[in-house]
């Protein structure tokens, strides 16, 4: 759906009032080219979620004039940043203005005494890192999406970090921000009305309401973030298993053992290990009884990390663990950000290679349902490659989300073959994310510990799992957002809405 | 509502890990009824346009980036890091091209998005397709041939940028770029740069002297040519030396570009020719890449040297010893051309510890894929604002070392450089002047354009 060119050139001349003309795209390309993000996609019908424009703001004030006009106007607006989410979050599907921050990069302030940084949404965390690296800092937010990826997306999706078990995740480590409300109201969030506090209790907390609401909310435009010292000593040891049953129990007792330098372990499946010998060099030579892997990291003062590590030895040693060595422990660690995914290694069944894209599915899962919830989606995907090549199972992760081992983030990575996506495939898609979801929900979980849950097929079981939490979201979008102009037709929020109403 | 129990586990060939194409594997996964996939999707239309040829030609490349979607490539563009602008980025140069195959773009709808790359080949490297299946696959994302491959389309529709078809039509009346300067860019003049040096004309080794060099940074051209004097090495200038043809290429103008490596080569051939000595990396990825591509068998006996690891070897070999002190202190700027397109970054950083009392600060090659002068690529002539913007974001980095020179190995680099180095004080310096000048040479010549 998308708005009649008369209207366009009504809004284009509404924004030139708080815009400069480079600053509003129109083009087809602009647009197409804003209308898509990694997460599963049905390229066939690209077209369909095209924004009408795309508008590149510089500072808050324009974003909060951006957002009047539009809500003046009866506009969606669509905030996009790095447009790297694995939710579509950022993809319109009401056409309407995309609001691209990616302009607003700028580190505003670094704070050595309260150690912190504040910066522009736009910024990336390898890019400001690299400045934060000759204070001997780092703001330790490490998805895998690392190398592109920008704080104001991490703030809209609250993400996920690798290395969170240490550090915290994206909620833990941005303290405030600033947030333009869909009415172009701006607001201070974070702990109290502070801008560097990391503990408040007055008043309600509405740092968490304005995280994660995949841009339903309104726009974060300023952050202000937390840092720590950069670590001294990384150690990433990757050890090999005979069967998933070893690796499983290993993998909880690392996580378990409070060792307070641990920032997290992952544990690849026996489907992961087979996929990894399809062509990588670490995995080919590995001897056939390696079938599952775990990887623990740990980050802190050498001397730390020494005795830390001990210790996660001695555990996995005592699991059946052996250590794949320096080389592959070191190197798998430091490519994590690339090494999994890449469309080259899509086959069929019979080992032809085709190019597929890239789809994780995730759910946030105990550590007791972890192997119940990993074999009911080999099960999903293995139905889906029964019926058609278009699919490919890429394995699983399992990475723990917190220090105690009490949850997972589970992950399934699927490829696609989009050159031969139809309206058939995606139809068997969408069920099969569903079931992906009721799956995880079904053991006690949660649809996404990581990406969101607002994409087609799971988004229908959002109001299962939330209950009578789902109607109180209902409140809060109608209350924040009266006219329905931030992303609609997200998460099922129209129902906050007379029918008549929804843009 | 959907399923909320566990799904029956069945028990098939697909229950079951395996790695598809393995000798041992169950006979039963070839008998699964196919049901959706078939042959690659019919185009949009059936009397294919000029977009839909190119597409078939880059559909699997560019899907190979479109589902892909990693972006990491975004951040070590030069021109991304200073637009922010997402049509402007290495993976909307391959999106387009998804889209043009669906017919949901023309080139004219394009055309002036791909004036943003500087051809600089970060995007390629940083490409988590070119890092993991590199080796294996012996696979690399070509962008920047997408890049030329769409701007070739655009010329061949008609669909011009005004500053890229006067430029190249100029280049086309002069024989070479028409670089500004004092010296007239004309065939008379193209050896200017090389008075009182005594060079002969032809022989079996010639050296390319590009177009920047011999009518604006001339010190360059007399730094190599008096250098290799020193150290004995043989060679002439060319009988009749047109430019490159490479930039054209690079704009998309192909006939152009052919016409001019033609002629160059033939005029190799007439003075015989079969030893280049090139000092500028544009002209090296021109001599090395497209002229094999254009003549095939025909250039097979044409060897291509580049003088920067020709001088290395001359230092190792100790027919060149510097002994002048140099007291700067410096950084290099690896040049895009030879570090992130030919990985060409040890031999200059060879040349500059050779050089007696230098203070390097050096930058590591990776780092510095993020780095660009922004004068590859036709942008300089297009966007001029850009490359000014991405020259000052390099200089500031070296200002960040506290050096007082920034030393490239590119001429077409040191022109931005030297510009947005005025600004914080840093003095930009070809290499080769920087090793002449230890070698006690006095180059002459100038690095501005100006009167020698």
């Amino acid at each position: 759906m998308t708005l009649q060119v008369e209207r366009v050139d009504e809004v284009v001349a509404a924004l030139r009032t708080v815009l400069a003309d480079d600053q509003i795209l129109t083009s087809r390309a602009d647009r197409l080219n804003r209308s898509r993000v990694p997460a599963p996609f049905p390229v066939h019908r690209w077209a369909e979620r095209m924004p009408d424009l795309a508008v590149l703001p510089t500072s808050t004030e324009q974003v909060a004039g951006v957002l009047r006009i539009a809500n003046d106007l009866r506009v969606p607006v669509v905030p996009r940043d790095g447009g790297t989410g694995l939710t579509d979050g950022a993809v319109p599907l009401r056409g309407g203005i995309v609001v691209d921050v990616k302009r607003m990069n700028q580190v505003k302030e670094i704070d050595l005494e309260n150690r912190t940084a504040t910066v522009g949404t736009g910024i990336n965390m390898l890019k400001l890192n690299e400045q934060l690296a000759a204070h001997g800092l780092i703001y330790p937010d490490d998805p895998a999406s690392y190398p592109c990826s920008l704080v104001g997306g991490r703030i809209g999706t609250s993400g996920w970090s690798l290395i969170g078990s240490r550090y915290g995740h994206t909620r833990d480590l941005v303290l405030s921000f600033d947030h333009v409300l869909p009415t172009g109201e701006v607001l201070h969030v974070g702990d109290g009305i502070g801008h560097k506090i990391s503990k408040s209790s007055s008043g309600y907390q509405l740092k968490h309401l304005f995280m994660g609401h995949q841009g339903t909310l309104g726009i974060a435009t300023e952050a202000t973030l937390k840092l720590y010292p950069k670590p001294e000593a990384e150690l990433s040891p990757f050890w090999a298993f005979d069967d998933y049953d070893a690796a499983y129990r290993c993998v909880g007792a690392l996580a378990r053992a409070g060792v307070a330098t641990f920032a997290g372990a992952v544990l690849f499946d026996e489907w992961k290990v087979a996929y990894l010998r399809r062509d990588d060099e670490a995995y080919i030579p590995q001897p056939r009884d390696v079938r599952a892997l775990v990887c623990a990291v740990l980050y802190g003062y050498e001397d730390e990390v020494r005795v830390g590590g001990k210790r996660l030895f001695r555990i996995a040693r005592d699991h059946g663990a052996r250590y794949l060595g320096d080389e592959i422990s070191e190197g798998d660690w430091a490519a994590r950000h690339d090494r999994y995914a890449t469309p080259l290694h899509g086959r069929t069944k019979d080992g032809q290679v085709v190019p597929m894209s890239w789809h994780c599915e995730d759910a946030a899962v105990n550590y007791t349902r972890v192997p119940a919830v990993s074999r009911a989606w080999h099960e999903i995907v293995a139905d889906l490659r029964r019926k058609t090549d278009v699919f490919d199972d890429w394995g699983m992760f399992a990475y723990t989300s917190a220090d105690t081992g009490v949850d997972y983030l589970t992950e399934i990575d699927v490829g696609i073959w989009e050159q031969q996506l139809d309206d058939r495939a995606w139809g068997l898609w969408v069920r099969a994310k569903r079931d992906i979801a009721a799956a995880a929900l079904a053991h006690d979980g949660s649809i996404s510990a990581c990406h969101g849950s607002c994409r087609e097929g799971e988004v229908d079981l959002v109001p299962y799992e939330l209950g009578r939490g789902f109607d109180v979201m209902l409140d809060v979008k109608r209350a924040v957002d009266p006219n329905n102009i931030m992303n609609p037709g997200k998460y099922l929020l129209d129902r906050a809405y007379p029918a008549e109403e929804a843009p | 509502m959907t399923q909320i129990d566990d799904p029956e586990q069945a028990d098939d060939a697909l229950a079951v890990p395996f790695t598809p194409g393995m000798r041992d594997n169950p006979a039963q996964l070839s008998e699964y009824v196919e049901t959706i996939a078939g042959e690659p999707l019919p185009l949009a239309d059936v009397t294919a346009t000029p977009e839909q040829e190119l597409a078939a030609e880059w559909r699997n490349a560019a899907y190979n980036c479109f589902s892909s979607g990693h972006k990491f490539c975004r951040e070590v563009c030069p021109v991304t890091q200073v637009t922010r602008n997402e049509s402007w980025t290495p993976t909307a140069f391959h999106a387009n091209v998804v889209a043009m195959e669906q017919g949901q773009l023309s080139v004219a709808d394009v055309a002036a998005d791909y004036v943003n790359c500087t051809q600089c080949g970060a995007c390629e490297l940083r490409c988590p397709n070119t890092l993991f299946t590199g080796d294996f696959y012996r696979f690399r994302t070509r962008t920047v041939d997408v890049v030329k491959a769409v701007r070739a389309l655009a010329v061949d529709q008609g669909v011009h940028q005004e500053g890229w078809r006067t430029w190249n039509a100029r280049t086309d009346q002069l024989t070479h770029e028409p670089v500004l300067g004092d010296t007239p860019v004309s065939q008379e003049h193209v050896r200017d740069w090389s008075a009182g040096l005594d060079l002969p004309i032809g022989g079996p080794t010639v050296l390319f002297v590009d177009c920047e060099a011999a009518f604006y940074r001339t010190s360059v051209p007399r730094a190599v040519a008096q250098v290799l004097q020193l150290a004995g090495v043989e060679f002439g200038l060319m009988g009749e030396q047109w430019c490159c043809g490479g930039p054209a290429a690079e704009m998309g103008y192909v006939e152009q570009a052919r016409r001019f490596a033609r002629h160059n080569l033939d005029s190799w051939r007439s003075t015989g020719t079969t030893r280049v000595l090139v000092l500028d990396p544009h002209d090296y990825i021109s001599f090395t890449e497209d002229y094999p591509r254009y003549f095939g068998e025909e250039y097979a006996d044409i060897e291509v040297v580049l003088v920067v690891e020709l001088l290395a070897e001359l230092l190792r070999e100790g027919r060149l010893t510097p002994s002048v002190p140099v007291e700067r202190t410096i950084t290099y700027h690896d040049p895009c051309r030879l570090n992130k397109r030919k990985g060409i970054w040890r031999e200059p950083r060879e040349v500059l510890r050779a050089i007696p009392g230098l203070t390097f600060h050096d930058v590591d090659r990776v780092t510095q894929w993020s780095y660009c002068s922004g004068g590859g690529g036709g942008l300089p002539i297009e966007k001029p604002e850009l490359t000014e913007q991405i020259a000052a974001g390099r200089v500031d980095k070296a200002a960040a070392l506290g050096v007082d020179t920034l030393v490239s190995a590119c001429p077409w680099s040191e022109r931005p450089l030297a510009g947005a180095g005025e600004a914080v004080g840093i003095d930009v310096v070809d290499i080769h002047e920087l090793l002449a000048l230890s070698l006690g040479i006095d180059v002459g010549g100038t690095t501005n354009g100006g009167a020698p």
